[in-house]
């Protein structure tokens, strides 16, 4: 009974850590924050984060990951609910404008972070693109898209994403880029791939 | 926060349905890109070439660049972090 409390607690202290650095990452930037920081922000011991994550790294990733499970689950329902690269580029943007202001420092900063938490962003567009383009054969066996190598189907999507989640200050009004311009971008995206 | 799926102790991939594990047996603790026909783990080399052909195949990125990341990627993996 103890030893399940403990590992719940365990589990309830981690959230708190990876929440906080969520919001942190974003407010600072992920290389000018520290676990000290973290730390600071949730009034716990260093020690205490240091325990969960030994290196400030291990807390990025801990967020792509978490990420990355909400995109599973986002990716899991629109495939049982339409088959189209539609309701996938949708699903996207719905996990996206959840991580918003942590995703665009994430994206900003990625070139200059450690291998570890750029190969870990870089296996997170891997399994996106995976879904984009099982989709789109999908849509093309239908007649509703035309062939596209897999990676420039990707990249295209992603690099007019990522333009403007790192811009997102000059092309939105309020706090969400996705939530103002998402749905013109998957229109236009959709339009590229007509047959 | 979302629930959370095991992950391959290879490559770290999320297992979240019963074929996505070796042998589609969900007491394994590697997936089945990572293990062969009888749910052995692979050859470390073996396993680096399949996630540097994972980073290629969806992105484009260069051959040197995947492996590079395929390399960082599985250095802390409970299945490989003390080859060394």
């Amino acid at each position: 009974m103890q030893a399940a409390n403990r590992r719940e607690q365990k589990v309830v202290t981690r959230e708190r850590l990876v929440n906080a650095a969520t919001a942190l990452f974003a407010r600072k930037g992920i290389a000018e924050t520290t676990t000290a920081d973290v730390a600071r922000s949730v009034r716990m011991s260093h020690g205490v984060v240091f325990l969960h994550f030994p290196r400030r790294d291990d807390l990025v990733i801990a967020v792509i990951d978490e990420f990355g499970r909400r995109l599973a689950a986002e990716f899991r329902q629109a495939f049982e609910q339409d088959f189209g690269l539609r309701a996938v580029l949708q699903a996207h943007l719905r996990v996206l404008a959840e991580f918003e202001p942590f995703y665009a420092r994430l994206v900003t900063e990625a070139p200059m972070l450690p291998p570890k938490v750029r190969s870990t962003l870089m296996m997170l567009h891997a399994a996106v693109s995976a879904r984009m383009f099982t989709a789109l054969e999908r849509d093309r066996k239908a007649g509703r898209a035309r062939r596209f190598e897999r990676p420039l189907l990707f990249n295209t999507w992603i690099g007019l994403v990522h333009h403007y989640l790192v811009n997102r200050d000059v092309f939105a009004t309020g706090d969400s880029v996705i939530a103002e311009q998402g749905e013109a971008l998957v229109n236009h995206f959709m339009t590229l791939v007509k047959p | 926060m979302a629930e959370r799926c095991p992950a391959c102790g290879s490559c770290g991939m999320p297992m979240e349905k019963p074929e996505d594990y070796a042998l589609g047996d969900v007491t394994r603790p590697y997936c089945r890109f990572c293990t062969d026909a009888r749910g052995e783990l692979l050859p470390y080399e073996q396993v680096l070439e399949t996630n540097a052909r994972f980073y290629v195949e969806s992105q484009g990125v260069t051959s040197a660049a995947a492996t590079a990341m395929a390399r960082a990627m599985l250095a802390d993996m409970p299945a490989w972090r003390n080859r060394h």
